[in-house]
C-alpha cells in the first residue's frame, strides 16, 4: 500500500513542491532542516493544510482531489504533535476515550485497557493533564492516537519538545508501538537519532522539495547522507539480545556476529546498535591480546574513497548486515584491501539506541 | 421611596427582552465570526474586523440613522419586509433588536475572537482527528475550553445593551411597551420632571452595571488565571 | 520489514495489536465538503427573529404621538378617558412636533397625532399620511419663566440683562414652541443679541426642564407647562399674542388608523367639556373657527 501525494504551495517565503509515492509499511521518516516543509506535507496528508489542487490517496482511498476532500475527521488518521495536544479540560482518561468513544465500535482494534497497560498510564488515568510530566503527555498522547485504531499514524516531532530523560522515556513506547501496531506511521523529525532508532525509511526533504526517499540502512551507508552530522559514516545493526555472562555482558546477533553490549532488557529483545564507521578498525588477522571484546569476522563489500584522508570500507557481517569502517588510503593500500577480502572487524564501542 | 410604576416595570420589561434577545442572537453571529476572524488568512478579514468594530467609535446617531433609511418602510429592507406581509421595522421592537446587535456586535465578537486566538488551533484539530466532526468539536472542544470568553461576551453584550440609548431613540421613538427602554424613559422622566422615577431607574442601571462589570472580571480573571 | 515484524511478535510476550490489515477498512465514504458550522444557528436565528416580529402586532391599543406642550394636559384627558373606555389601551408618546411628524412618515406606528402647529399635520395630509383632514383642538401661548428670577417682573427686553445667563427655547427647526420664541425674540428686536445666551431643547418640555432645574436661568416656554403644578410655583410673564404667529394647534388620524374606532372615539373626547376643561385650566384657548 501506498501513499500517493501531489502538492504545491506558495506562501510568503515558503514554497513546496511535492509529487512522491510512499510505501506505507513500517516508519516513513520525513526528515530535514526546520523549514523546510516537512510538517506542511504532514499537514497536507492530515488535511489540516487546505491546498487547492493538492492530491492525497491512501492507498485506493482518495482523500482529496479536486472537489474532493475527506475532512480530517473521517480519515482515521492518528495524529501526534510535539507538545501541548492534551484537551486540559479532560483528564488522562477523557483524552484517551475521545477518540475511541468516537470510533465506529466494529472499527475498535485496540482498546483502552491494554493501550493503557502498553504505554505505563493505568496509574495516571484519574489524572488531570496538568499534573503530567513532559513524557507522560506525550505518552497519552500516543496511546489517545492508537486509541482511535488508526489506518495511519502521522508524528510531528513527537520527542523534540521533550528533555533528554523524558526522549529516552518514551522512546521504547514509541518503538514497540512502531513493532506492534502494525500501522503505518510517518514521522516528521529533524533529529538524526529518532530517525535511526525508529524508522525504516527515510524521505528527505529540503526547501520544499523531497530529495530522496531510500531504506535507513541504505542511507546510513551512503557516507554523504544528511542524517551523519558531525559523526561521520555510520552503521545500523540489529540483533536480539542473549543472556548476561559472568561479566555482566550479553550477546547480540547470531553466534557468527555477536557484538557484546551492556543491557537490561529482557532475554529475546530486538534491539539497534549504532556503530560509528571510524570506531571500527580492520585486521587481516584475528589479533590476539588486544582489549577489544567485539570481534567480527567479515567481507568486504564495496570500499569509498571519501577524501585525501579517508576511506569508507562497507564490509558484510555473517548475517548480513552491513558494517562500515573508516580507514587511511595508506591503511588500505597497506592491507591490500579489495572487495571480497575476507577479514576480521574490532568494534571499539557500540551504542545501543533505546 | 423604592417603588417602580407600571411605566418603569413595562420599560424594565422591554429592556430585559431587548437585552436577552440581543445577547442570544449576538452569540449565534458572533460565534462563526469571531472565529473565521481568529483562523482565516483572507484578507477580507482586515476589513471585516473593522468593520466589526465600526460602531465602537461610530455615533449612535449615524448608526441609527441608517438604519432608519434602510429598515423603514421605504427602505430596502423594510419594503421587502412588507412585501412578504411583516411589519416594516421602524419605531418596533423588531428594529431596535436588529440595532441592539449590530450596535452590541464588538463586544460580543472581541472577548469572543481573545478566546479563540488564545486557543490556538491545535484542541481542534486534535480534536478532528480524534474523529469529532465540526459540531461536536465546538461542543466538547472549543465551548468549555472558550467558556470564560462566551460569559464575557454574554455579559458585556447584555450590560452595552442595557446601555444603548441613541440608538434606540432614533430608531424606536420612544413607544411605551414597545420602544422605550429604560435608558429612554429616564430620559423621558426627567422631560417630564419626574426626577424621582430618574432617580429610581438611574440607581437600578447603576447598580446593575457595576454589578455586570464585577462578573465580567471575575470571569476574564479567572480565565487568566486558568492560561497560567 | 514484515519478517522482522513477524519474529518479534513470536518472541515478544506482549500481546500483538494488528490495527491496519490493509483490506480491513472499508473506506470511508469520499463526501465533497459541505462544512457549514452556521446551519443550525442560522434556523434558530430565523425562529427567534419571526417570533420577534410576531410581537409587534397589539391589539386593543392606542399610541398617541403628542406635541411636548401637551405632555400634562393630555395625561389628565388620557385617564378621563380611560375612565369611559377601560378596555382600552393608551400609549402616549411625546416629541416636538417636527419629530414626531417625521417619525410618522417613516413608519412609526402612532394611530393620533396632536401637534403643537398645524401646519405638521398639513404636511403630513399632502404626504397621505392621514385618515382625515387636520383638526384643530387648541391655541397656545408662550411665556417667559424662571425659577430663579421673578418672571412675572421680566419683558422680552430685559432679556438683554446682565443677570441673564442662559435662555432656554426649543429647537425652531422642528418644535414649533421654539419658533415662535424666536419670533418673539425678533419681534422684540434682540435675536442678535441674546444669541450666545440661547440654549437648544430638543422639544419645549425639555426647555421647560431646564428652566426648572436652573441650569438655564429663563425659558420662553408652553403657558400648558407653566400651569403644570411643579412649575406653577413660580410666576409667569404672558408674552403677548401679537409678538408671534398664532400656535394653532391640530390633531390627526393618520393612515394607519383609518378604521381604529378607539382613535375617532379619543379624537372625539377632544371635544367634550371634560376635555375642554382640563385644556382650559392648562391655559390653552379654544381654537378658532376651524379653517379646514
Amino acid at each position: 500500500m501506498t501513499l500517493r501525494l501531489r502538492a504545491s504551495l506558495t506562501r510568503r517565503d515558503f514554497q513546496l513542491s511535492i509529487d512522491i509515492t510512499l510505501p506505507l509499511e513500517g516508519v516513513s521518516a520525513l526528515f530535514g532542516p526546520s523549514g523546510s516543509g516537512k510538517t506542511t506535507l504532514l499537514r497536507i496528508i492530515a488535511g489540516l493544510e487546505r491546498t487547492r489542487d493538492a492530491q492525497v490517496y491512501f492507498g485506493d482511498q482518495c482523500w482529496q482531489h479536486g472537489r474532493v476532500f475527506v475532512p480530517l475527521h473521517r480519515r482515521r488518521i492518528g495524529l501526534v504533535f510535539q507538545e501541548h495536544s492534551l484537551l486540559p479540560h479532560l483528564s488522562v482518561h477523557g483524552n484517551l476515550a475521545y477518540g475511541y468513544n468516537r470510533t465506529p465500535t466494529a472499527e475498535r482494534r485496540l482498546h483502552l485497557p491494554e493501550v493503557a497497560e502498553m504505554l505505563g498510564l493505568t496509574e495516571l488515568l484519574a489524572r488531570p493533564v496538568d499534573q503530567l510530566s513532559g513524557g507522560e503527555r506525550q505518552r497519552v498522547s500516543l496511546g489517545r492516537a492508537l486509541l482511535i485504531s488508526p489506518q495511519l499514524l502521522l508524528l510531528d516531532e513527537p520527542l523534540s519538545a521533550l528533555d533528554t530523560a523524558s526522549r529516552r522515556e518514551i522512546m521504547p513506547f514509541l518503538a514497540r508501538m512502531a513493532e506492534q501496531s502494525s500501522v503505518p506511521i510517518i514521522m516528521v523529525s529533524h533529529a538524526p537519532d529518532e530517525v535511526t532508532r525508529l524508522a525504516d525509511r527515510v524521505a528527505f526533504i529540503r526547501a520544499g522539495t523531497i530529495e530522496r526517499i531510500e531504506s535507513l540502512r541504505a542511507t546510513l551507508s551512503r557516507p554523504d547522507s544528511p542524517l551523519f552530522e558531525d559523526n561521520g559514516a555510520t552503521s545500523l545493526l540489529e540483533g536480539e539480545l542473549g543472556p548476561v555472562n559472568r561479566h555482566g555482558l550479553r550477546p547480540l546477533g547470531l553466534p557468527a556476529a555477536q557484538l557484546w553490549v551492556y543491557s537490561d532488557e529482557p532475554v529475546g529483545k530486538r534491539l539497534r546498535l549504532r556503530v560509528l564507521a571510524r570506531d571500527v578498525s580492520l585486521a587481516l588477522a584475528l589479533p590476539q591480546q588486544i582489549s577489544i571484546q567485539n570481534q567480527l569476522a567479515v567481507t568486504i563489500a564495496t570500499i569509498t574513497r571519501l577524501d585525501e584522508q579517508r576511506c569508507l570500507v562497507a564490509c558484510h557481517m555473517a548475517d548480513g548486515q552491513l558494517l562500515l569502517s573508516e580507514v587511511t588510503p595508506w591503511s588500505a593500500e597497506r592491507l591490500g584491501l579489495q572487495p571480497g577480502l575476507k577479514l576480521y572487524a574490532l568494534v571499539k564501542s557500540v551504542a545501543l539506541l533505546l | 421611596m423604592f417603588e417602580l410604576g407600571p411605566q418603569d416595570w413595562q420599560a424594565i420589561t422591554v429592556t430585559l427582552r431587548l437585552c436577552l434577545y440581543t445577547t442570544v442572537i449576538l452569540l449565534f453571529i458572533a460565534t462563526p465570526l469571531a472565529w473565521w476572524l481568529s483562523s482565516g488568512r483572507s484578507p477580507g478579514r482586515v476589513a471585516l474586523q473593522a468593520v466589526v468594530a465600526l460602531p465602537l467609535v461610530l455615533p449612535p446617531t449615524v448608526l441609527g440613522f441608517y438604519l432608519l433609511i434602510v429598515l423603514g418602510p421605504r427602505g430596502p429592507v423594510g419594503e421587502a419586509l412588507e412585501a412578504i406581509g411583516l411589519n416594516h421595522l421602524a419605531f418596533s421592537f423588531g428594529g431596535i433588536l436588529v440595532g441592539s446587535v449590530l450596535y452590541s456586535l464588538p463586544f460580543a465578537v472581541q472577548p469572543l475572537h481573545q478566546a479563540f486566538s488564545n486557543l490556538g488551533r491545535r484542541p481542534v484539530e486534535v480534536a478532528s482527528s480524534l474523529g469529532a466532526g465540526a459540531l461536536d468539536r465546538f461542543f466538547t472542544v472549543t465551548l468549555p475550553l472558550t467558556r470564560g470568553g462566551f460569559v464575557v461576551a454574554a455579559t458585556l453584550t447584555f450590560a452595552h445593551t442595557l446601555g444603548e440609548f441613541g440608538v434606540i431613540l432614533m430608531l424606536g421613538g420612544s413607544i411605551p411597551g414597545e420602544t422605550r427602554v429604560l435608558s429612554v424613559l429616564i430620559y423621558d422622566h426627567t422631560e417630564a420632571m419626574n426626577y424621582d422615577g430618574a432617580h429610581r431607574l438611574s440607581l437600578l442601571l447603576l447598580l446593575f452595571s457595576f454589578f455586570t462589570l464585577f462578573i465580567v472580571y471575575t470571569f476574564s480573571r479567572r480565565a487568566e488565571i486558568a492560561r497560567i | 520489514m514484515t519478517g522482522r515484524r513477524a519474529r518479534i511478535a513470536e518472541l515478544a510476550n506482549q500481546p500483538i495489536y494488528c490495527l491496519a490489515c490493509p483490506g480491513n477498512y472499508q473506506n470511508p465514504p469520499v463526501p465533497v465538503m459541505i462544512y457549514r458550522p452556521t446551519a443550525v444557528s442560522a434556523r434558530l436565528l430565523a425562529i427567534l427573529l419571526l417570533s420577534v416580529f410576531a410581537c409587534t402586532a397589539r391589539a386593543n391599543s392606542l399610541t398617541i404621538a403628542a406635541a411636548s406642550d401637551l405632555r400634562f394636559a393630555l395625561e389628565e384627558i388620557v385617564t378621563a378617558w380611560r375612565e369611559q373606555n377601560p378596555d382600552q389601551d393608551v400609549r402616549v408618546v411625546y416629541g416636538s412636533s417636527g419629530k414626531m411628524s417625521t417619525q410618522i412618515s417613516n413608519g412609526a406606528p402612532y394611530d393620533l397625532f396632536f401637534s403643537a402647529d398645524i401646519s405638521y399635520p398639513q404636511q403630513l395630509q399632502a404626504q397621505g399620511f392621514t385618515a382625515t383632514d387636520p383638526v384643530p383642538y387648541a391655541t397656545g401661548r408662550i411665556v417667559l419663566w424662571s425659577s430663579i428670577l421673578d418672571a412675572s417682573a421680566l419683558t422680552l427686553a430685559d432679556l438683554t440683562g446682565s443677570d441673564i445667563e442662559h435662555i432656554a427655547i426649543a429647537q425652531p427647526a422642528h418644535a414649533p414652541y421654539g419658533l415662535r420664541a424666536q419670533e418673539a425674540l425678533q419681534a422684540a428686536g434682540i435675536w442678535e443679541q441674546v444669541q450666545s445666551r440661547l440654549v437648544f431643547a430638543e422639544n419645549i418640555a425639555q426647555a421647560a426642564q431646564m428652566a426648572e432645574s436652573g441650569a438655564a436661568t429663563v425659558g420662553i416656554i408652553a403657558l400648558s407647562l407653566a400651569e403644570f403644578p411643579r412649575l406653577a410655583q413660580h410666576p409667569y410673564h404672558l408674552i403677548p399674542a401679537s409678538k408671534h404667529q398664532p400656535l394653532r394647534q391640530a390633531y390627526v388620524v393618520t393612515r394607519r388608523a383609518d378604521n381604529n374606532a378607539a382613535a375617532l372615539s379619543f379624537a372625539r373626547f377632544m371635544t367634550t367639556d371634560i376635555a375642554r376643561a382640563v385644556m382650559a385650566r392648562y391655559g390653552f384657548a379654544p381654537p378658532g373657527e376651524p379653517t379646514l
